[in-house]
């Protein structure tokens, strides 16, 4: 027998007991990472499988490729709407948070383990970052529905904080080397990871996306593998020129995956069962890698470091990289992106480095960066649902559509075919296809009801709980979305017409015949500066007797550009 | 004040043709005129005026709505109808969407409190999900003018 041949029958078996194991997930709410890990203990040399394993190169190998399909993956269906949302408080959690992270949790492992400073801190870092697969496994497959700015933040924070993490893992590690000095060449070696890294995934994203539609392939299934090439290029591009590769096939990923594409459903779901296949290989080998006799000798130490880390380090990072920049988050909200703080892959594939260099003291960083991972993976893994009901964060859960209509086009085509889950409180519940008011350009494929697919006809009745499948013409999916929106969606602001800031104050009187009291010249951009006295902020409010500006639009200089205007009689609201 | 006081029944359209704000505006107003609630001839007068406000900024204020509005010295009262359109207005709305329903109004330049007053009660009504999501599903005049008597008396 080979050794290609053992390793094919061993590795068939792992993934197949590990599919198999994901049912406990389902059942017991287990984090699947955790699942994977003990498969691989198990199978390994202490085991009952007794599969003897140690190369730390080989672990590291397939631990980065692994993370590279799991964020292409991720970046493949984050939505352009979640990025708008959440870049910007991920953007300071995944680089101000990682380094609070890792200096906190730093310094406690070099006096919980007696080790240096810059061993500490290098520890730290190893386990600075929250881990992509664990966060999406945790927020997607187990259907917890968190407020989608919160969703948002933490699933951009985990795709986008490995490259700091490494950073700081590859720096601390030159510098005990003696490689670099603290100063400029660290801050360049962090500019390089960060910039090349950002601009290879973004230059090749784009590239690939107008590959993609222009190549005209005859073989569907090719697409799918030239967006995986593309992303695995933009990784192989960022490292070849000294940037963060993860960075890089991360942002690679939502380029390609927020683009209109050619075969886009194909390539998404050959990409979400890579990167499910690559979650089992990774934590099953990295499970492997490790030995539990080890694991229990440093439990102690272990179980503090990650106390501390849980409920110090993130807290604190946390709220460092929130507060101060007027995200507003709440206190609950704060709360839950602490509790979040999952660590995965990333920290263990790291913790192989110090391995593979030979620094002294890197098996006992390893086994205690395992036990953290562990243990933050089981506690926080297995508890964020009850603890975001617990802060009262949890959403209605949507029930999954038990049928998914697609239409391959094999080349760009204009029109979509869309799906709605009618609620009971939804106006169309009980009414009969020939009664609904549709837009034009619109039509109802099929419904689907419980085991039944029902092809529609005019004296059809729509029935709350039925998934309705529609074909829509472009342009047209805005208005169906509003006959098919929930109620729960209330209108909170008061409603506001547009206004130009730069109209004038002369204007505004003689449409709505009042007095504002300023001068008729003015424009309304120098009557809110005036009033407010101050530069203006988004969101301002001059109110001017019966009517009330509120600032919209603010340029780099201060100047307003548009106000929306309320109208605020005695007894409004 | 009640909507269907000032709602011109006979002026509601279901199924705008017109898919451009200006054309939109002319549809309305040219129906209010059909309806006898402004003079032909004042016509060009009332949509340059909603015109000229639009220039100020556009009424389309989100979510698939636009309440074009503007006082003119040719009315005599709070005149306004409201269009329902299924294929979608640009109207150069806040969030950019397309715009589905519009509430015109066009007042006498000697009632500023009433009309401001109209547009504070359009307002209010148009934060009613309900109020918005039966709009349109509305098939018919008869469906707009019985939920316009459901808002007016609280029972939505």
């Amino acid at each position: 027998m080979f050794l290609i041949d053992r390793i094919i029958l061993i590795g068939s078996i792992l993934v197949l007991l590990g599919i198999v194991s994901s049912k406990l997930s389902t059942r017991f709410g287990l984090p699947v990472l955790v699942i994977f890990l003990g498969l691989g203990m198990l199978a390994g040399s202490e085991g009952l499988g007794g599969i003897p394993f140690d190369d730390a190169a080989v672990a590291h190998g397939v631990g980065t490729l692994a993370l590279a399909v799991i964020l292409l993956d991720g970046g493949l269906s984050t939505s352009w709407e979640s990025i708008r949302l959440g870049w910007r408080p991920a953007l300071v959690l995944s680089t101000l948070g990682v380094l609070v992270t890792a200096v906190v949790t730093g310094y406690a492992a070099a006096v919980v383990l007696g080790l240096s400073l810059e061993q500490g801190l290098l520890l730290g870092s190893i386990v600075g970052s929250t881990d992509a697969a664990a966060v999406f496994a945790a927020l997607r497959s187990r259907g917890v529905r968190l407020p989608r700015r919160l969703n948002a933040t933490l699933e951009m924070e985990s795709g986008s904080n490995d490259p700091m993490a490494i950073f700081l893992t590859v720096g601390l590690m030159e510098l005990i080397g003696g490689r670099v000095g603290l100063g400029p060449s660290l801050l360049g070696l962090f500019v390089n990871q960060m910039v090349v890294g950002a601009v290879a995934g973004l230059v090749v994203g784009l590239g690939a996306v107008g590959l993609i539609n222009r190549i005209n392939l005859e073989v569907a299934g090719l697409y799918p593998g030239l967006v995986g090439a593309s992303g695995l290029l933009a990784y192989g591009v960022a490292a070849a020129l000294g940037g963060s590769g993860f960075l890089a096939i991360y942002l690679a990923g939502i380029v390609m995956g927020n683009r209109p594409m050619v075969y886009r459903g194909g390539v998404l779901r050959f990409h979400d069962a890579w990167a499910w296949l690559a979650q089992i290989v990774m934590f099953v080998t990295l499970g492997l890698l490790s030995f539990p006799s080890r694991l229990w000798a440093v439990a102690g130490q272990g179980l503090l470091l990650a106390g501390v880390l849980v409920l110090v380090a993130r807290p604190l990072a946390v709220v460092v990289s929130l507060v101060p920049f007027g995200f507003g988050f709440g206190v609950r909200e704060l709360g839950l992106l602490s509790w979040v703080g999952l660590k995965g892959a990333v920290p263990i594939t790291l913790a192989t480095f110090p391995r593979l260099a030979g620094l002294e003291g890197a098996d006992g960083i390893f086994d205690v960066v395992f036990f953290v991972v562990l243990v933050s993976a089981l506690i926080q893994g297995w508890t964020i649902p009850a603890v975001a009901r617990w802060l009262g964060l949890e959403r209605a859960a949507e029930s999954a559509p038990p049928v998914e209509l697609e239409i391959h086009a094999l080349r760009p085509v204009d029109g979509e075919v869309v799906g709605y889950t009618v609620s009971a409180r939804s106006r169309l519940a009980g009414r009969l296809v020939r009664h609904l008011v549709l837009p034009d350009g619109a039509v109802i494929a099929l419904i689907a009801r419980g085991q039944e697919v029902i092809p529609p006809h005019g004296g059809t009745r729509i029935l709350a709980g039925d998934h309705v499948i529609l074909v829509v013409r472009p342009g047209v999916k805005p208005l169906v979305d509003r006959v098919f929106a929930e109620e729960a969606e209330a209108w909170t602001e008061p409603v506001e017409f547009g206004l130009r800031a730069s109209a004038r104050v002369g204007e505004l009187e003689d449409c709505y015949g009042v007095e504002l009291g300023a001068d008729r010249s003015w424009t309304l951009d120098e009557l809110v500066r005036a009033r407010l006295g101050r530069r203006p902020r988004l969101g301002d409010r001059v109110v001017l007797g019966p009517l009330e500006l509120r600032v919209r639009a603010v340029d780099g200089a201060g100047v307003v550009e548009r106000v929306g205007l309320v109208v605020r009689l005695a007894g409004g609201d | 004040m009640k909507l269907s006081d000032f709602v011109v029944r006979d002026a509601i359209i279901v199924g705008l043709k017109a898919t451009t704000k200006e054309a939109a505006i002319r549809e309305i107003v040219q129906s209010l005129r059909d309806a006898g609630s402004i003079a032909a001839e004042d016509v060009e007068s009332v949509i340059r005026h909603i015109l000229s406000r639009e220039e100020l900024g556009s009424t389309g204020i989100g979510q698939g709505v636009a309440v074009p509005h503007t006082r003119h010295p040719k009315v005599n009262a709070l005149v306004c109808t409201i269009a329902l359109s299924k294929q979608g207005v640009d109207f150069a709305a806040l969030d950019n969407e397309p715009v589905d329903i519009l509430f015109l109004l066009v007042s006498p330049p000697n009632m500023p409190g009433e009309h401001l007053r109209a547009l504070e009660k359009i307002s209010t009504q148009l934060k009613n999900q309900r109020f918005v999501s039966f709009l349109r599903q509305a098939k018919d005049r008869q469906d707009v003018i019985e939920l316009l008597e459901e808002a007016d008396s609280g029972t939505l």
